[in-house]
């Protein structure tokens, strides 16, 4: 996908980069070169003083056949700078040689003698040459000539991508754009740097230099007109000298005429007039031109002054239609923040004549630039209304800007309604890496557009990096302690005690002094969230109220938890579940999120409206919807009842009103949410504070007012659940007021968001999510990739020869692969009598009771927990309770729909049991009851057998493909 | 089994092939009424058992419809109209995928004997249709019934035909289906039961199945000349007809000292009084919680957690005077029964269907006690249906109390058939006898009366 113009991106911009020069001079030269130390060193010195990231390499060779040699075997040299005289041939016989070599690349003369330039240039053909500099005992002619030649290649490119702005330098005489070049450049990149600074990271101030304004050194009139008309959209400004060759002739008047043409074809466009002869002044101001006097002391300044004027370097001046000065903005909050005040003249004054967007391109802010192109009073109802249009064009680019890249946190700076930003340099974890994609997701695909009816965004919040983990391990010396340790509260206990970085401190207090909401404090590491290994629970979250009157003391709470999440990573849960992974604990690293809790406060409590989870693929369709239709599960309050016990109500995305959870009111009575988690605010000043949510009964959300939105009740007088909460009864949480009456547009958002994460992912994906009502705020708390089973993976039956099989069906519910079984519990088809089904239920509860905690395979006969004896075996869930996989196989004499797991559903789906369904008589799926019979049994009673394997017996299912196999041990 | 039973049911079984359901409800029907078989040539000569094992009409239909997608659907649609001697034809519908002929005909057939009992003027019939309310939305709940009612309204009346609710039949669906009958027949009759009390439901239809039990049991000792004053009382499930037998219970002044749920069941030897009554109701039916939450509140009461590997359940051990178990099925075991006989208690009233297992029935009838089958000691639920139809004819609805005291002579006087007729047939006190026989001679003598149809 094609970045919109909303985005920028910088990386396309400069291909043409000079990574290695290769300087050829003769051993005199040299000398020179080396005068004042190490040209090699000072090269990169002087890149280094303009904090450019990077600086070419230097190598000096001293003779033009050796430069030739090594051009040929080493082809890493972007640009030979060569002197005049060389011992064995001139610098214009080294280029023509090198064309004849094909070796592509530029050469540029470098002379040390000024008089040596002239009488080079009149008895040389210097075609074959991109320019002659003269060496002035500054090394920063080697930093000009790398800028100059890369421009030059770069500019035809990046203004086409991006709008790169061009500056036109006009000067023949060598000597002096030796000295000016080099100080140009030196101004142009201090200032562009400094420039870019709002609310981007350190890799996007380097990218953004790449769109800093190209300077093309031209040196004659037909050379500078030819650029001019090549780059007229472009052109941020130019400096020319006043006397130039024009026709093949020196024109003492070059530069006026050249002012005076440009001015009819660009009347704005900022030109400075350079002399040595301060006559010209008045005709430099005849053309409009600023005039600077050559050999000025104040040259440098004066020039400096020049570009902040009119290059738009400096701060924006807010003027009245008569020029007079009314305010002024340094950046773009502060633009914003002006444009609500100044008069709506002034707005209208500058947009008429594109001042907007001179300044914001020196801010490399193209596509805002574009947007604030040269607007027309016409184009408006009035001038309050261009106000209206600019203020908003920027609010919204600033907002899809800090989107796009989470930005180093901005102490002073910090909008906590939306922003996202990190301390520390190292990496953001998987969880947190997962909301900043989302965050550059929703802004690429402009949702605030295409969903109008809520706001989905990313909580405001900040991220401690890893390295803030690793200093806290490395300063405090509890690495090895924690790889190590078993006891988990004495971890707990050390990490507590330990030294929290004191730099990262005064950013949280700071971070506190922006917000005053409640903020969950959560795991974010390197290894959550990877595709494969989900990580789900693993590690603690923890929630603060924020509330405490002293900042200190909620500074205090924020940095236990913090240290608490860092502990959470070597707990023994967490070490057992890693070593079931192929990684390492070594390898695990904890950044921390510290993120706004979406909600509102009730009394005491905190809560969003509700808060789920969704999949982009369902492991246990119900029809109509099928499992690539995606699943949602929700609940009233905060997210711990949909992740925890289970009791949440689950609906598809794509069919909102349809029953796919339960099959009967009774059934959504036994098994719908009782209770909702919220945060307690007033625990934070009791000394037992845990940081964790309260459960509350759904009478307390009746009496908030929160139940109204998402609940039915059921009336046990008519044995009806109603939409609503209008009449007596008991209270349902059953989304029925959102679903069906769509009083919030959750479906069709959950679907869209569903869609857009799984083409970000490029896989199956699950978000978690948290409603607020009042805000129509649905907030995106995590995106991660499903695990599910390869697609290279052989789950198919056909895969496998019949007689490895226990069992094979293309008719399964759930998702995975179990190695861990050992028992299997089987109910003979065969011999099964229909009429003692309830006895069968009544032994399998015995071996289901006597097998506690051992997981094992179900295979029996007929609906599994029907309530109608003759149709299945009447089992309750916590009969079989421990089956891990079970199967359901038709009767031998009497045919019955299969149940696929209805009467069981909300366990099947809360603790992953497989389902498989095999109905041979309709061809789909076995099961080998010969070979089970063979089995010697561990236990058997009249109407079950329980068998026992040495080695496991493995299942695989294929969730995506609802196929699956039971392998024989 | 003589000779007539068995060739009867041989040929039931020819007739009726791959049915065992019904066989097997046939055969049970047909063993407890040998004495009467013996006793009365005329109901073999009338043919009257061969009869009543024929459906009197099996109405089989189709009920398309169309689903929100705008895709076409066709279910099946069921009436099974078995016995309409006694009145109307009476019993409930079921919308389920496993719903066909055999099982139908097999439920239909127990309707019969259970309306019967009632004393109540109700036939027996049943139905349905392979229609799964799962993963539909309510409109296309509503169109499926619409288009059920479509077919169906010409087959029932108020005097002809009265289904009512069942599995995947609740109030919505009666909603929908009466909405549709009215419309097609523009009158206003009680051709369904189980409608919503602003049209025409009757009240304590929640109660009616508890409350009933508890009646059942109060005629049971005054037969004996006690009441349920003062009586310890063992009630398992927490549902509600637990919870309305123990209301009941404390109106008559009894005791109850349990209730349980599928996690395992309290104990509270100080009695379950209408505060804690009121407890476990909000808890149940408010917030669902889990029985144990009554121990967290009453602190002198125990929980005791279910363990299936257990071959009794507590529940019933312990000292008492009387039972009903209201929960589920096979709940009472032969070792349970031996352990409330042990105990002391001498009356079981099933709130429950089926609640006690082949070995309990056996072990109760030997040691004598009172001992009410749920078909007769449950049937308060199937009785203010009934009522429910009377009040529609009468185009009146009483008030609670109307039809509490109705509910209360219904369950006498089906206690009174039960005993007379235990007695006439020489098994007195055998309420099991009593309730199958009472429930086939009325419906038989009134096949006898109106004649071979």
């Amino acid at each position: 996908m094609p970045p919109p113009s909303g985005l920028q991106d910088f990386h396309d911009l400069m291909r043409y980069r000079i990574m290695d020069i290769l300087l050829v001079a003769s051993p005199y030269d040299s000398f020179v070169l080396e005068e004042a130390g190490q040209i090699g060193e000072r090269v990169v010195g002087e890149f280094r003083n303009l904090d450019l990231h990077y600086g070419p390499g230097l190598t000096t060779v001293s003779s033009g056949e050796e430069a030739l040699s090594l051009v040929q075997e080493v082809h890493r040299f972007n640009i030979i700078v060569s002197g005049l005289q060389l011992p064995d041939m001139n610098g214009v016989e080294l280029a023509r040689r090198a064309k004849e070599l094909k070796v592509d690349i530029p050469v540029v003369l470098l002379a040390f003698d000024a008089r040596e330039v002239k009488d080079f240039v009149a008895h040389h053909d210097l075609s074959l040459i991109d320019r002659i500099f003269l060496w002035q005992g500054d090394a920063r002619i080697l930093l000009a000539i790398v800028k100059y030649v890369e421009d030059r290649r770069n500019v035809v490119h990046d203004t086409e991508t991006m709008g790169v702005q061009v500056i036109i330098l006009i000067e023949d005489n060598v000597r002096y754009y030796s000295s000016f070049l080099p100080a140009i450049y030196a101004e142009l990149l201090h200032h562009s740097r400094r420039l870019i600074s709002e609310g981007v990271n350190v890799n996007d101030r380097i990218m953004r230099m790449r769109a800093r304004p190209k300077i093309l050194l031209c040196s004659n009139f037909e050379e500078a007109w030819q650029v001019f008309c090549a780059f007229q959209d472009n052109i941020l400004g130019i400096i020319s000298d006043i006397e130039f060759p024009a026709e093949g002739q020196l024109s003492k008047t070059a530069g006026l005429d050249f002012a005076r043409s440009v001015r009819q074809l660009a009347p704005d466009v900022p030109i400075l007039l350079q002399s040595s002869m301060p006559e010209h002044w008045g005709g430099a101001a005849d053309v409009g031109a600023t005039f600077l006097l050559k050999g000025s002391p104040t040259l440098l300044s004066d020039l400096r002054e020049f570009m902040i004027e009119y290059f738009g370097f400096g701060d924006f001046v807010f003027r009245m239609p008569d020029s007079r000065e009314i305010a002024r903005a340094h950046d773009l909050k502060s633009l914003e923040d002006r444009l609500s005040t100044v008069p709506s003249e002034s707005i209208a004054f500058h947009a008429e004549r594109n001042h907007f967007s001179i300044w914001l391109k020196a801010r490399t802010e193209f596509a805002l630039a574009d947007e604030l192109r040269p607007l027309k009073l016409s184009d408006f109802t009035d001038a309050e209304d261009v106000r209206a249009h600019v203020i908003d064009t920027i609010a919204h680019y600033r907002r899809d800007r800090s989107l796009a890249a989470v930005g180093d946190f901005d102490p002073s700076g910090f909008d906590a309604r939306h922003d996202f930003q990190r301390i520390g340099g190292g990496s953001l974890g998987g969880k947190a890496r997962g909301l900043a994609f989302v965050r550059m997701l929703l802004g690429r695909r402009r949702i605030a557009e295409t969903i109008r009816d809520a706001v989905v965004a990313v909580p405001a919040g900040i991220v401690i990096t890893t390295d803030v983990f690793d200093r806290f391990l490395d300063e405090n010396e509890l690495r090895d302690f924690a790889l190590h340790a078993v006891d988990d509260q004495e971890i707990e206990r050390r990490f507590l005690r330990a030294r929290f970085p004191q730099d990262v401190r005064d950013d949280l207090y700071a971070f506190l002094r922006r917000v005053d909401f409640p903020l969950a404090v959560r795991s974010s590491s390197l290894l959550e969230d990877s595709q494969h290994q989900s990580f789900t629970g693993v590690y603690e979250t923890f929630m603060l109220p924020n509330r405490a009157p002293s900042l200190e003391t909620r500074l205090h709470h924020l940095v236990r938890a913090i240290v608490r999440v860092y502990a959470s990573t070597f707990s023994r849960a967490a070490k057992d579940y890693i070593r079931a992974t192929p990684y390492r604990l070594e390898e695990e690293r904890m950044a921390v999120i510290v993120q706004r809790i979406v909600g509102t406060q009730h009394g005491t409590r905190f809560y969003p409206d509700f808060a789920g989870v969704a999949r982009s693929h369902d492991f246990y369709p119900t029809p109509p919807a099928t499992a690539s239709d995606g699943v949602a599960a929700v609940a009233l309050g905060l997210g711990r009842s949909v992740s925890s016990d289970g009791n949440c109500f689950r609906f598809s995305p794509r069919f909102p009103e349809a029953s796919i959870q339960w099959s009967s009111v009774k059934a959504m009575l036994a098994s719908s949410q009782r209770a909702f988690w919220a945060l307690e605010l007033s625990d934070e000043t009791n000394p037992a504070f845990n940081m964790r949510e309260t459960q509350f009964d759904l009478d307390i959300a009746e009496a908030d007012g929160t139940l109204t939105a998402v609940a039915s009740t059921y009336s046990r007088e008519n044995d009806v659940m109603y939409d609503g909460i209008s009449r007596p009864g008991t209270r349902v949480v059953s989304f029925a007021p959102i679903l069906k009456h769509k009083t919030f547009p959750l479906a069709d958002v959950l679907d869209q968001l569903l869609a857009i994460g799984q083409w970000g992912i490029g896989a199956p994906v699950e978000i978690e999510f948290a409603v607020n009502l009042a805000k129509s705020e649905l907030a995106f708390l995590q995106l991660r990739p499903l695990a599910v089973a390869h697609a290279d993976e052989a789950v198919t039956i056909e895969a496998y020869e019949p007689d490895q099989l226990i069992c094979g069906s293309k008719s399964v519910l759930g998702n995975g692969h179990f190695e861990d079984i050992c028992d299997l519990v089987v109910v003979d088809r065969a011999s099964f009598d229909r009429a003692l089904s309830r006895q069968t239920a009544q032994d399998l509860a015995k071996i289901n009771a006597d097998l506690g905690k051992r997981p094992y395979i179900l295979i029996g006969v007929g609906r599994w927990g029907s309530a109608d004896p003759w149709l299945g075996i009447p089992v309750t869930w916590d009969q079989i309770s421990g089956a891990r996989v079970i199967v359901e196989a038709g009767f031998a004499d009497f045919k019955v729909t299969p149940s696929q797991g209805t009467h069981f559903f909300q366990n099947l789906t809360s603790f992953n049991v497989g389902y498989f369904t095999v109905n041979p008589d309709a061809g789909e799926g076995f099961v080998d009851w010969a070979w089970l019979k063979a089995q010697a049994a561990h236990r058997e009673t009249a109407t079950a057998r329980h068998l026992r394997f040495e080695k496991p017996i493995i299942v695989k299912m294929n969730g995506k493909k609802g196929e699956g196999v039971i392998l024989k041990p | 089994m003589n000779d007539y039973v068995v060739s009867l049911l041989a040929e039931v079984k020819a007739k009726n092939p791959a049915e065992p359901e019904f066989h097997q409800a046939v055969h049970e029907v047909a063993d407890s009424l040998k004495l009467v078989l013996d006793r009365y040539p005329e109901y073999r000569k009338a043919k009257i058992v061969e009869r009543i094992v024929e459906p009197e009409r099996v109405i089989m239909f189709r009920v398309p419809w169309v689903d929100d997608r705008g895709n076409v659907q066709v279910n099946r649609g069921f009436r099974i109209e078995m016995n309409s001697a006694i009145g109307p034809y009476k019993g409930g519908l079921r919308f389920h995928p496993s719903v066909n002929l055999g099982i139908l005909k097999f439920l239909a057939f127990e309707q019969v004997f259970k309306n019967s009992l009632t004393t109540l003027p109700m036939g027996g019939g049943k139905g349905g249709s392979d229609f799964d309310p799962k993963g539909k939305t309510d409109t296309e709940v509503m169109r499926f019934c619409q288009s059920f009612m479509t077919e169906l309204y010409r087959h029932i009346g108020p005097n002809t035909d009265v289904p009512a609710g069942d599995i995947g039949v609740g109030g919505r669906e009666i909603g929908y289906m009466f909405g549709q009958y009215k419309r097609l027949r523009n009158e206003f009759t009680g051709v369904l039961t189980g409608k919503g009390l602003n049209w025409g439901g009757s009240l304590i239809r929640p109660e009616a199945t508890g409350y009933g039990c508890v009646y059942f049991a109060a005629e049971m000792l005054a037969s004996r000349g006690e009441t349920l004053e003062g009586k310890t009382c063992l009630v398992s499930g927490s549902g509600n007809v637990a919870q309305y037998t123990v209301e009941k219970l404390l109106d008559l002044g009894a005791k109850p000292v349990t209730l349980s749920d599928s996690t395992g069941y309290i104990y509270d030897e100080a009695g379950i009084d209408r505060e804690k009554l009121q407890f476990v109701t909000e808890l149940k039916n408010v917030r669902r919680g889990r029985i144990q939450e009554y121990t967290t509140k009453f602190k002198t009461a125990t929980y005791t957690p279910l363990d299936a590997r257990m071959d009794y359940n507590p529940l019933w051990n312990h000292k008492a005077q009387c039972a009903f178990p209201s929960a589920t099925q096979n709940e009472i075991r032969g070792s349970d029964a031996a352990n409330l006989v042990k105990n002391g208690v001498y009356v079981v009233a099933e709130g429950a269907n089926m609640p006690s297992d082949l070995d309990a029935v056996g072990a109760f009838l030997q040691a004598k006690i009172l001992y009410a089958p749920g078909k007769a000691a449950n049937a308060g639920g199937v009785a203010v249906s009934g009522l429910e139809m009377a009040q529609n004819s009468m185009r009146y609805s009483w008030l609670r109390e109307e039809v509490d005291a109705r509910l209360r002579v219904i369950m006498k006087s089906i206690h009174k058939s039960c005993v007379e007729t235990a007695e006439k047939f020489g098994t007195p006190g055998n309420y099991v006898n009593g309730a199958n026989i009472a429930g086939f001679l009325k419906v038989a003598d009134s096949m006898l009366d109106q004649g071979v149809v």
